[in-house]
């Protein structure tokens, strides 16, 4: 039986300080509270940067004693996370679960997951071998996949080119930046102003 | 103080303090049979009581005195108006002769007189002799100055008037358990603050008080409460995790413990937590083990079982033990007993029954030959009875802690 009161207690803590981790957990359904949504930002100075993360989260009967089972909602290329699942290859997801760890510091080793990845215990083969031969293709197709799945819908190609265009610059070499970038606002931005 | 009078539940043979009883267990002391209630002035059994009214002054009074002054005066007192005087009480005590009371070791001078000023104060005897005042041992003596009884010293802990002046002895033992009680306070208090690091509960405040126990960790001060600690340990076979690795190690630094040790309090120190396992090892080795089962059974933790091991005269090990030629090759040879023997209509229960009946009970051939089907039906249902303890080997830590 899953114990309620500490899935309680944990998801007021966790959105307490949502402020400061940036990560969310809510019931997907206020009357079942073993189906869980976390969401993650994706980590400064990565291709995930940016990007919201939606995952998946499966209270079993015998949590906390046995690991939630999580799975990425959202699509995302990472050499330890399936491409078509969104499986996660983590330790403490696993044999390395333990019960003193709660749904927040489960996430937060996700999100750890992002910004190191392990290509040599993959998840996804495709990824890894991309990671490991062509690394700047691999950052591409992941800073790709964030901008086009992992942020805000509302805010598509075209408003931000306007955004960028609003701010002075011609509307081809917005284009263009945003495009070099990878579709992120804010390092074409940077491209454009550096010039 | 109170280590002078013999325990009333020791008397009827039923202390579960032992050796750390407060009262004491010598037969040879003295049984407290006063009525506390009628000493502090009412007592609602009145004559009917089962404990002797006595009041405070009277031991040091002596019969012909006690019509002289009475010790209380009934504004201070009223229950006494309404017990009657001290020889009424006296004759109506059940039992015979009267116990000599906690407060009154001296009830035996008959010879001392009251002083004319009305203070019971015993010239006669020597000050360690003198028990000092009870009212003032509780907090509060209504008499103050004019007390006829010596005053105890106030205690530095419990701030009471208890520290008998001349009793050096009794002083110590008062301070040390005061100040024990006084350590067990504050260590409650400061446990009621504790959370479980697994239900993110605090530990004393579950719902259960089943559940508002700590399991500390032999090797690591991890704070979980008993229940939530014992489940994880537990869960190999819903979880599939490691036990040796996983399991066994504290859910927060992950560190092996090979037992738990439930406590109502957590410590603060080495030495607390030291003086918790050290007890609750001694009270698992007066228990005895499941397993070893007083030589029966087999014990998956061998010497190293914390619980007590004791063979009994007739079991399967004293047998072994006397008789190493019958009993040597132990429960070795049931293969071959089922092997050996045409036992295709025979279920493997019924073999090692007669293997039993072999091997356990020493040989005699009288006996054998009165071996009857009743016989073998009451080996049977002995050896059904210990498979369960012979074979129960994955039970790992819950012989150590299963619960008291």
């Amino acid at each position: 039986m899953v114990d309620f009161a500490r899935v309680q207690k944990e998801l007021q803590e966790c959105n307490r300080d949502f402020g400061v981790s940036g990560i969310k957990v809510i019931p997907k359904n206020e009357a079942n509270l073993t189906q869980l949504l976390g969401t993650i930002p994706g980590p400064l100075g990565t291709p995930y940067e940016g990007g919201t993360f939606n995952i998946d989260i499966n209270l079993p009967d015998g949590y906390p004693f046995e690991p939630p089972k999580m799975k990425f909602a959202t699509k995302v290329w990472h050499p330890n996370i399936s491409s078509q699942s969104g499986a996660i290859c983590l330790d403490i997801l696993k044999d390395q679960w333990s019960p003193a760890l709660t749904l927040k510091t489960a996430l937060l080793s996700v999100q750890a997951l992002l910004s190191a990845p392990e290509p040599d215990d993959p998840q996804d083969a495709v990824v890894a071998q991309q990671y490991l031969r062509e690394y700047q293709t691999y950052v591409g197709t992941a800073r790709y996949w964030t901008e086009a799945f992992a942020k805000a819908s509302s805010l598509n190609v075209e408003e931000k080119v306007q955004k960028l265009v609003e701010m002075g610059f011609p509307e081809a070499l917005v284009r263009s930046a945003l495009e070099s970038v990878g579709g992120d606002e804010n390092l074409a931005l940077e491209k454009l102003c550096s010039g | 103080m109170s280590k002078r009078v013999l325990c009333k539940f020791f008397a009827q043979g039923a202390c579960l303090k032992g050796e750390r009883c407060e009262f004491s267990h010598d037969w040879k002391a003295p049984p407290n049979n006063i009525c506390t209630y009628y000493q502090k002035g009412v007592c609602t059994y009145g004559s009917r009581c089962r404990y002797e009214h006595v009041k405070v002054s009277q031991s040091q009074a002596s019969p012909s005195s006690s019509s002289l002054n009475p010790p209380f005066s009934t504004e201070s007192l009223p229950g006494t108006a309404t017990h009657g005087s001290a020889e009424h009480s006296t004759s109506s005590a059940p039992f015979s002769p009267p116990p000599r009371p906690a407060w009154g070791e001296n009830s035996g001078h008959n010879n001392v007189r009251e002083t004319d000023d009305g203070v019971g104060y015993l010239r006669s005897v020597g000050p360690a002799d003198q028990s000092i005042c009870p009212f003032a041992a509780a907090g509060d003596c209504p008499r103050g100055d004019k007390c006829p009884h010596i005053h105890g010293d106030p205690c530095p802990t419990c701030g009471k008037h208890c520290l008998h002046p001349f009793r050096p002895e009794e002083r110590e033992e008062h301070m040390k358990t005061c100040e024990k009680r006084r350590k067990h306070l504050e260590a409650l208090r400061h446990s009621q603050e504790i959370e479980c690091s697994v239900c993110l509960e605090r530990v004393l405040s579950k719902a259960t008080p089943a559940e508002r126990k700590f399991g500390i960790l032999s090797e690591c001060d991890h704070s979980f409460c008993i229940s939530c600690i014992r489940n994880w340990r537990s869960s190999s076979l819903t979880s599939g995790l490691d036990v040796n690795s996983a399991l066994r190690a504290c859910p927060i630094c992950r560190k092996l413990s090979y037992f738990v040790i439930p406590s109502v309090i957590w410590y603060c120190s080495k030495e607390e937590k030291q003086d918790i396992v050290d007890s609750y090892k001694t009270k698992l080795r007066s228990i005895d083990c499941k397993h070893f089962d007083f030589g029966n059974g087999n014990c998956p933790f061998g010497t190293s079982c914390f619980y007590k091991h004791t063979v009994k005269p007739g079991s399967f090990l004293w047998n072994a033990t006397l008789y190493p030629d019958l009993y040597g090759s132990e429960f070795r040879d049931i293969v071959e007993v089922e092997s050996s023997s045409d036992t295709s209509d025979m279920n493997g229960s019924q073999a090692l029954a007669e293997h039993f009946y072999s091997s356990h009970i020493p040989i005699d051939n009288e006996e054998l030959e009165n071996f009857s089907d009743e016989d073998l039906n009451n080996i049977m249902a002995e050896v059904l009875a210990l498979f369960p303890t012979l074979l129960d080997d994955d039970d790992d830590d819950n012989n150590y802690s299963s619960d008291e």
